[in-house]
């Protein structure tokens, strides 16, 4: 490739990268906006006041708590997915069971269904557990996204290791659960933890299993809690884009550290 | 003895997340089945003696104005958002698949719209699309394109379209992927003789490309079906379903049944629909995956 074209695709690259995240820059920067800025014609790309209230003001009102409550809800599902869908897609990879087909369908197929088929029946069946009102709706509901999702790709992964190491562990006298545990984990760490960061993902998305199971605000996570804000603030942008700001956050921050885990899966593979 | 043993442990492994699954997709699954044949609402939801009263909730439904202009809005936004997500999704797979230096890092940046909570993304277009302050309006006032504002989420006749345009954004990292991964497996022999013999990009793109990629674009045409049908939070937190009904979609409408109204039976009748519609779509695509894994 010559070098005008290299440099040409790179910078219709970057214009084409600034389009496409431009709502994201928008959001942020209207949260350090001030109100007046906001209905200004035209408006501005980069704020005149540069300012803080926004954030302030939020914090006053209670966003603490409902962060806390994201990652409450967002941890213990990645945990309980972790804990399910491992040896799951470890079993599934390596024992030839009976009824392995179907039960990969099993996993396919519930991925596809939408939350509003299975959302009246857990109300009922939460209802009769006593479990509305706790973490534990949103938790559950949420692991039935991310355990098919980490089964199929986890399975993948241990069909790709090969068996002789958990022979050899077997031979030093291991049973298969702890050469599962102390073979099979370890080397898999980078698949396991990109698993594990998408399920968060998933579960921090969550907006209808929290709202419709935890009439208790004070459970809420940022997603239901900015919903409701939106009739608090009303037109006050700059508040609410400071919260989808903050409700963010985390999920860029996982982002930028799951690439990098990415990048050491692949390493680690090609290495094998 | 020992074959017996291993079979059984392997049992342990997997059993777990299946009883989770049955126990909290499968059984609700079926519930919902027994519950759109009953008549449950709020006031006798405490007790068991349920009536079984055949398909009347289906025919209430039926007759429910809201419930055609609701799969008829599904069927719009579904078609409306994959089209786009995959004809823009392609034609970024095809330039990120040039091999300039930053391709790799730019395409990481694109895959944040799939990240940002959807919530978040619905009230962000809310804000970009909002008839006063809205950076779509005041862009296209400024460069001429229309003289009044766009009511983008007040007007029935667009609202539905407001909510299509913020999908797309979200849906393409996803298309983009799956295709790019679809064109970094194409052979590169076809191309360099196709070069020989003088083929231009435009007729490789035509007669190479597109025809080897065909499995790839109809797999991500159905997965890209199967998640933009089941939408809810989108037009939940954008418009709610309104202005009148103009964006109402089954799953908004199976909610604002069960959630709102308390006619859980008829809640469960409209996410039956859906859901029926999706088996449906979603065995073709498991029938497509294994045909290809056969072939």
């Amino acid at each position: 490739m010559s070098r005008r074209k290299e440099r040409l695709l790179n910078v219709i690259g970057i214009v084409i990268v600034l389009i496409f995240i431009f709502p994201v820059f928008w959001m942020i920067i209207t949260a350090f906006k001030s109100q007046k800025e906001i209905f200004q014609t035209p408006p501005t790309l980069w704020p005149q006041d540069f300012q803080w209230s926004s954030f302030v003001e939020i914090f006053q009102n209670g966003i603490g708590q409902y962060f806390l409550n994201s990652i409450t809800i967002s941890g213990l599902t990645t945990i309980l997915v972790l804990f399910l869908a491992v040896p799951s897609a470890y079993g599934l990879a390596r024992f030839n069971i009976k009824g392995k087909g179907s039960m990969i369908l099993l996993f396919l197929v519930t991925q596809m269904l939408p939350a509003t088929v299975i959302l009246t029946p857990l109300f009922i069946m939460f209802n009769n557990f006593s479990l509305l009102n706790s973490y534990w709706g949103p938790v559950l509901s949420c692991a039935t996204l991310g355990v098919p999702f980490s089964v199929l790709i986890l399975r993948t992964f241990f069909i790709g290791i090969p068996k002789e190491l958990e022979e050899a562990a077997r031979i030093d006298g291991c049973g298969r659960l702890e050469a599962f545990i102390r073979v099979i984990i370890p080397i898999s760490y980078p698949s396991i933890i990109v698993c594990g960061a998408i399920s968060f993902f998933f579960s921090w998305g969550d907006l209808i299993y929290s709202i419709t199971f935890n009439r208790n605000q004070e459970l809420w996570p940022l997603t239901a809690g900015i919903y409701n804000a939106v009739g608090r603030y009303g037109i006050e942008w700059n508040d609410l884009m400071a919260f989808a700001t903050v409700s963010i956050l985390p999920v860029i921050v996982i982002f930028v550290l799951l690439q990098k885990q990415l990048v050491k899966g692949l390493v680690s593979g090609s290495i094998k | 003895m020992k074959k017996l043993t291993s079979k059984w442990e392997g049992y342990l492994f997997v059993i777990p997340a299946i009883l989770f699954m049955l126990l909290l997709i499968g059984y609700p699954l079926i519930y919902n089945i027994v519950l759109s044949f009953q008549d449950v609402n709020l006031s006798n939801l405490a007790n068991d003696s349920n009536q079984f009263v055949g398909f009347e909730n289906y025919k209430e439904l039926a007759n429910e104005e809201a419930f055609g202009i609701s799969v008829k809005n599904t069927i719009i936004y579904t078609v409306g958002s994959v089209v786009f997500q995959i004809v823009i999704g392609f034609i970024l797979a095809l330039f990120f698949s040039m091999k300039f230096r930053l391709a790799d890092f730019l395409r990481g940046f694109i895959m944040i719209s799939w990240l940002i909570p959807l919530t978040i993304t619905a009230l962000l277009f809310k804000f970009m699309m909002s008839s006063g302050v809205g950076i779509f309006n005041q862009m296209l006032l400024s460069i001429g394109f229309i003289d009044d504002p766009i009511p983008w989420l007040s007007d029935p006749k667009i609202a539905l379209w407001g909510i299509i345009i913020a999908n797309i954004w979200v849906g393409i990292p996803f298309n983009m992927l799956l295709l790019s991964t679809g064109l970094s497996s194409l052979p590169e022999d076809v191309y360099e003789s196709a070069s020989l013999d003088g083929a231009n990009w435009f007729q490789k793109l035509i007669y190479i490309t597109l025809p080897l990629l065909r499995p790839v674009i109809l797999v991500v045409m159905m997965l890209g079906f199967i998640y933009t049908f089941k939408v809810f939070d989108l037009v939940f937190v954008m418009t709610g379903g309104g202005p009148i009904n103009s964006t109402e979609v089954l799953s908004t409408l199976a909610y604002r049944f069960s959630f709102n109204e308390f006619e859980f039976s008829l809640g469960a009748a409209a996410a039956n629909v859906l859901f029926l519609i999706l088996f449906v779509v979603s065995l073709i695509y498991l029938f497509i995956i294994r045909k290809d894994e056969e072939a």
